[in-house]
C-alpha cells in the first residue's frame, strides 16, 4: 500500500473535493455527537464541570497518533508525507492566548460554531458573522504585522525531532499523558463539578471492565509497541519497485528538456526543486538561478520533504541520472532530470542557434521567442548570417534574473496558492 | 433547515466524549491516510472572505498579501479548495447528527444570568477575536491542535497549551455568561 493516497496520485484534484466532503461530514458528525456544537457545554471544560472538551481532544489526538504510527512502521504510509504546518514559535504561542480567551469569550472554536450553526444555534450563528469581521480585520492590518506573523520561524518540526527523543517513546508518552489527563477530569468533575460519574467511564465505571477501560488498555498496549518499535519514517533500506522504476526511466517521463525548465523559471513556477548535484567549484562558476546545490553524497531520505517535484541536473547528465535513480530508491515519487544537463542548457537556452534565413515563418516566430529567453538568463541568441559564430561565449554573470526583463508573454509569477494547512 | 426543526421530540443524550472523540481519531486518521493532510475549519473562512472581497474589490484583494495568498494565481477558482468542501461537509454532518438526536433548535446557547443580547455580543467578540488567533497561529483548535497535535508538530503542542492557558485564565471573568 502507498499512502498516502493523493500524494501518490491514486486520485486528482477533483475527486479530492469529494474527499474533503466526505470527510468533513464525518468531522461534523462527530463534532455534533460530542455535543460541541453548544456552548455551554463547551465552556463547561473552563470550569471544571463537565470535561468533554479535554476527553474528545485527546481521545481523537491519541487514536490518530497511534494509528498513524502503527502503519507508518508497518510500511503502509510514508508519514514524511503528512502535512506538517510549520512552527512560528512567537505567533503560535500568542495566536493560542488570544484563541483561549476567544473561546470563552465566544464559547465556540471555528469547526464547532459551524456545527452549532448548522443544529440552529443563534449565537454560533452570530459567533461566524464575528469571526468573519475578524479575518477582514487583520487582512487589513496584515501589511503592517506581517514581519510579526512571520517571526521565530523554525520550520516544519515534530517534538521528536526538536527534543532529540524516539517519535514511538513520544507516542507512548503522550498516550500515557492523555490518560493521566482523564483521570484528573473525571476526579475534578465529581469533586468540583458534582456530577454522577457516566456508567462507562475511566474512574467509577458501572463494571469493573467497561468498555471505555477496555479502549484504554488497548491504547495503552498499542502505546508501549510503539515506544519500542522504532523509527515510523521509511529509512534508507527502502524497498525498490524495480519494474515501475524501469518503465519510468524507459518511457522518458522523467526528462524535462532544458528549453521546458528554463519556461518554468521564466514563468516564475515554484512547484518545484531544482537540484544540483555538481561539485561546489562548479556550481559556484556558473548554476541555473534558483538551482540548490546537494552533491551526491547528500541526497539523503530527508534531504527535502518528501513530496516535493524535484528536478536534478549535472553536467552531462550522468550523475543527474544515477540521482535520480538514488531519489527514486528512496521514496521520493516525483524527481524528473534535465536532459542534456548544463550542457544542452548552455546549447538550447543560452546560446540558441538561429536557422537559416530560409527557415520556415514559424521557427522563425520560435528562435525569436527563444532568444528573449536567452537574454532573460543573461545569455545571448547566436546568429549564422555573418561568419563563423564566436568561440564558445564566457557564461553569463550569475545576477538573479528580474521579473521585469521577463519576455513578452511570459505571464508573471504570482504567489502560489497555500495548498495546505489550516 | 427550511421548515422549522420539531422540537416536540426530547432531547437524545450526547455520546460518551471518548467514544466521540475516538470516531474522530478515526476520521483524522483517515484524512491523513487518504489525503496525507488533517483536518482544519478556519482557512476556509479565510479562502471565502478573500474570494468575496476578491469580487467587490478586486484591486484590493490582490493588492494585499493575506488575501493573495488564499486567491492563488487566478488559474483555479479559490472556492474549489480543499478546505472550503470540507467545512461545507462539517454543516452537512453536523446538521445530520443533530437531526438524529433530536437536537435541531433554533435557540441562543448561554447559562442563566446573562440576556440574549449581551450573549449574542460576546458571541460576536470572541468569533473576530478567534479569527485574529487562528490567522496568527496558522490554524485553528482543527488544523494546530489535532491535526498537529497528532502529528506530534512543535507549534501546535506549543499553541495548545496557549489556548487552555489563555481560556482557563479568563474563564473567571465570564463566569456570568456560563454558569
Amino acid at each position: 500500500m502507498n499512502a498516502p493516497f493523493f500524494k501518490y496520485d491514486l486520485f486528482g484534484d477533483e475527486i479530492s473535493l469529494v474527499v474533503a466532503f466526505a470527510i468533513g461530514i464525518g468531522f461534523g458528525f462527530f463534532l455534533e455527537r460530542a455535543g460541541f456544537g453548544r456552548a455551554r457545554m463547551l465552556a463547561a471544560q473552563f470550569y471544571f464541570r463537565d470535561l468533554r472538551v479535554l476527553k474528545v481532544m485527546f481521545t481523537a489526538i491519541i487514536t490518530a497518533m497511534v494509528g498513524l504510527f502503527l502503519l507508518s512502521r508497518l510500511g503502509l504510509v510514508d508519514l514524511s508525507l503528512v502535512y506538517l504546518t510549520p512552527t512560528f514559535l512567537v505567533p503560535q504561542a500568542v495566536g493560542g492566548l488570544i484563541l483561549g480567551v476567544g473561546f470563552v469569550i465566544g464559547g465556540y472554536c471555528p469547526g464547532t460554531s459551524c456545527v452549532s450553526a448548522a443544529t440552529g444555534r443563534i449565537d454560533g450563528m452570530v459567533y461566524l458573522a464575528g469571526m468573519i469581521g475578524g479575518l477582514v480585520g487583520f487582512a487589513e492590518i496584515y501589511p503592517r504585522v506581517e514581519h510579526l506573523v512571520k517571526a521565530t520561524p523554525m520550520g516544519q518540526v515534530t517534538l521528536a525531532e526538536q527534543f532529540n527523543l524516539p517519535y514511538g517513546l513520544l507516542v507512548f508518552a503522550v498516550v500515557l499523558m492523555a490518560l493521566g489527563a482523564f483521570l484528573a477530569a473525571e476526579w475534578a468533575e465529581k469533586v468540583v463539578g458534582r456530577k454522577t460519574p457516566d456508567p462507562d467511564s475511566l474512574l467509577a465505571p458501572a463494571r469493573p471492565l467497561a468498555p471505555v477501560r477496555r479502549f484504554a488498555i488497548v491504547l495503552v498496549s498499542l502505546g508501549l509497541v510503539a515506544a519500542f518499535a522504532g523509527n515510523p519514517y521509511r529509512g534508507a533500506f527502502a524497498r525498490v519497485d524495480t519494474k515501475q522504476l524501469a518503465l519510468d526511466a524507459g518511457n522518458k517521463a522523467d526528462h524535462v528538456s532544458a528549453v521546458q525548465l528554463a519556461d518554468w523559471i521564466v514563468e516564475g513556477r515554484n512547484d518545484f526543486l531544482l537540484i544540483d548535484v555538481r561539485d561546489a567549484a562548479e556550481f559556484a562558476a556558473y548554476h541555473i538561478p534558483g538551482a540548490r546545490h546537494v552533491p551526491l553524497a547528500e541526497l539523503t531520505s530527508d534531504f527535502v520533504a518528501r513530496n516535493e517535484r524535484i528536478v536534478v541536473c549535472s553536467e552531462g547528465g550522468i550523475h543527474a541520472a544515477q540521482a535520480w535513480y538514488l531519489l527514486r530508491s528512496l521514496g521520493f515519487p516525483a524527481v524528473y532530470l534535465l536532459f542534456g544537463g548544463l550542457e544542452e542548457w548552455k546549447d538550447t537556452v543560452l546560446y540558441p542557434q538561429a536557422p537559416p534565413a530560409t527557415a520556415a515563418p514559424r521557427d522563425q516566430v520560435e528562435f525569436a521567442r527563444r532568444a528573449a529567453v536567452a537574454t532573460f538568463f543573461g545569455g545571448s541568441p547566436q546568429t549564422t548570417g555573418g561568419a563563423a559564430p564566436a568561440a564558445t561565449p564566457a557564461l553569463p554573470k550569475l545576477a538573479p534574473p528580474t521579473p521585469a526583463a521577463a519576455p513578452a508573454g511570459a505571464p508573471a509569477g504570482k504567489p502560489k496558492k497555500k495548498k495546505e494547512g489550516c | 433547515m427550511s421548515s422549522p426543526p420539531d422540537t416536540s421530540l426530547p432531547e437524545k443524550p450526547h455520546m460518551n466524549p471518548y467514544w466521540a472523540g475516538f470516531g474522530l481519531g478515526l476520521v483524522l486518521l483517515t484524512s491523513f491516510v487518504v489525503m496525507g493532510r488533517g483536518l482544519g475549519a478556519s482557512g476556509a473562512f479565510t479562502t471565502a472572505v478573500a474570494t468575496a472581497v476578491h469580487a467587490v474589490a478586486p484591486d484590493h484583494a490582490t493588492g494585499n498579501a493575506f488575501y493573495a495568498e488564499y486567491l492563488g494565481d487566478g488559474t483555479v477558482n479559490p472556492l474549489k479548495d480543499w478546505l472550503v468542501f470540507e467545512v461545507l461537509g462539517v454543516f452537512v454532518g453536523g446538521f445530520l447528527s443533530g437531526a438524529l438526536g433530536n437536537r435541531l433548535r433554533f435557540s441562543i446557547e448561554k447559562g442563566p444570568r446573562i440576556s440574549n443580547p449581551a450573549r449574542l455580543i460576546l458571541a460576536g467578540v470572541g468569533g473576530a477575536l478567534m479569527g485574529v488567533g487562528a490567522k496568527l497561529a496558522l490554524g485553528c483548535t482543527s488544523g494546530q491542535a489535532l491535526s498537529g497535535g497528532a502529528l506530534l508538530n512543535l507549534g501546535s503542542w506549543v499553541f495548545m497549551l496557549c489556548v487552555f492557558g489563555g481560556a482557563y485564565a479568563f474563564a473567571w471573568f465570564l463566569r456570568r455568561q456560563w454558569l
